[in-house]
């Protein structure tokens, strides 16, 4: 096949962002454990393994600017090129939400509403996250139908859970006798846990980003973007 | 191959094969689809070399001030078709022409089409620089002084090397023979004798593969700007300049079949045909 080189440059993209997904995956399985395990070492491990995720993504940029400088891709090429350009920051940024874990987990005083299932909404989100690179690296069209419906649930659960926690603080009597602390700390735990749900939904829409653009590479379709 | 002509090449071909050729588009943006009218448009075409098919019934209309690119493999039949358009094939023995290749509506292999001044009207640029051993001023009102237009010959010939970009850099020595200027510069000027005749549609074929960088950047900006008054068809080996420069793009293959035709940014994305898409992204070819 002429242009062997190229063709082995397009195959070491794919690889290394296939391989990035697998790192940012698991640093947001770890943020979760964090949060859930209240794992002050697993927190800082995932907080400060940020860097490697942000020092990958600077690499994969400078390859795929590379490819679009030297290689002038058009047709498939250039839309796997595009699509992948815009997905590592999709990866970059579910890494940024794992931190955000991290750093929650490291704050969190108690589980103030234990009834609000955080774990069911972080493993749909991160089922989404390895449909989406699934998608990605079989170019499979469907899936990214799929991932996009997917997230019409995730954003329904994320809804109930916010609504469930306002509710919850609505009703909740604070007693004359709490202290000034007492419902900061609680206040605090309120705001992480609203948070939490947020960066989780937030998961989910990056994982669309991941089946749109995958969409676009694969059909030259943009019917998922926005 | 050869055409009896028996009109007048000065009278009835021009009459028989001249229209107006006015649009509403001078602008340099792309126009509507539907507003875009037609000038050049081969119908069921085949080009034979001897035994040999060069083209395979090809169907295409090129649009009217628009750049229209026409790209392929070496020996796939895309100069071939260049070359039919103005009939330069005339000039190969054993060349033989089959279905029709209209020009604002008439077959120019019409026995009553004068070839000579059809391509008064379409045309050419070759890959290679090809100025005469004169002066640039003469080089430029070479096609005036034959067609007799010599009224303010001095003011067309400025005209012309103004819109071939050249104005600036030779005004103060029209004098000084054309082979004394660089290749770039030989080339535009070959453009502005091209275009001091006003022609309708500037035929290019590789202009600008023999050329360094900046030249071709320089070509390359003309030809977007030629567009602009003219009806620009070039052939070239370079898929990036086609992409940079063409409204549409045709994509001939190997066996002189038209594979693919449409608009430049379609086929650079998104092709339709998986021997294009082979062809473009570098996998055969």
């Amino acid at each position: 096949m002429p242009r062997e080189s190229y063709q082995d440059k397009l195959d070491d993209l794919r690889e290394d962002v296939l391989y990035m997904s697998e790192v940012v995956l698991e640093r947001l399985r770890l943020g979760l454990d964090a949060l859930e395990q209240k794992d002050e070492a697993l927190a800082q491990e995932v907080i400060e393994g940020d860097h490697e995720v942000n020092q990958m993504y600077l690499e994969l940029e400078q390859d795929c600017i590379d490819l679009l400088a030297l290689q002038q891709p058009v047709a498939s090429d250039l839309r796997f090129i595009a699509a992948s350009f815009k997905i590592i920051t999709d990866l970059e940024r579910i890494a940024d939400l794992a931190t955000n874990l991290g750093d929650y987990s490291l704050e969190a005083e108690e589980d103030v509403f234990p009834e609000v299932d955080i774990q069911t909404v972080a493993d749909v989100t991160i089922e989404m996250v390895e449909a989406a690179m699934d998608g990605y690296a079989n170019q499979d069209a469907e899936t990214c139908y799929q991932i996009s419906e997917t997230d019409d649930e995730v954003d329904a659960l994320c809804e109930r859970a916010s609504e469930a926690v306002v509710r919850d603080l609505i009703e909740r009597e604070v007693t004359d006798e709490a202290t000034e602390e007492e419902v900061e700390r609680l206040m605090g735990d309120v705001s992480r846990l609203l948070l939490t749900i947020r960066d989780l939904e937030r998961v989910g829409d990056h994982a669309v980003n991941i089946a749109a653009r995958t969409l676009y590479m694969v059909e030259n379709d943009a019917d998922l973007i926005y | 191959m050869s055409k009896d002509v028996t009109q007048d090449p000065e009278t009835d071909s021009e009459k028989l094969i001249s229209t107006d050729v006015s649009t509403d588009d001078a602008d340099g943006d792309v126009p509507d689809e539907s507003q875009v009218r037609t000038v050049i448009e081969s119908q069921d075409l085949d080009v034979f070399y001897g035994d040999t098919q060069a083209l395979q019934s090809i169907d295409l209309e090129i649009p009217a001030r628009q750049v229209t690119a026409m790209i392929g493999p070496s020996g796939c039949g895309k100069s071939t078709f260049l070359r039919c358009i103005n009939r330069m094939n005339d000039l190969i023995d054993i060349a033989r022409v089959e279905g029709e290749l209209l020009f604002e509506g008439k077959n120019v292999y019409d026995d009553d089409v004068d070839p000579v001044a059809l391509r008064r009207r379409i045309g050419m640029v070759f890959q290679h620089p090809n100025p005469f051993p004169k002066s640039i001023y003469d080089n430029v009102a070479y096609g005036l002084k034959i067609q007799d237009k010599t009224e303010n010959l001095d003011q067309k010939v400025e005209q012309a090397l103004k819109r071939a970009a050249l104005w600036d850099e030779v005004k103060d020595r029209l004098d000084e023979s054309a082979l004394d200027l660089s290749g770039g510069q030989q080339q535009r000027l070959c453009i502005a004798r091209a275009i001091a005749v006003d022609p309708e549609v500037i035929l290019m074929d590789e202009p600008a593969s023999a050329l360094d960088p900046i030249a071709t950047s320089q070509i390359e900006d003309l030809i977007e700007e030629l567009a602009e008054e003219f009806t620009v068809v070039i052939v070239t080996h370079n898929m990036q300049q086609a992409a940079r420069i063409s409204d549409k793009t045709a994509v001939f293959l190997t066996g002189g079949e038209l594979v693919e035709f449409g608009n430049t940014n379609e086929i650079f994305e998104n092709p339709e045909s998986e021997r294009v898409e082979d062809y473009i992204t570098g996998k055969f070819g």
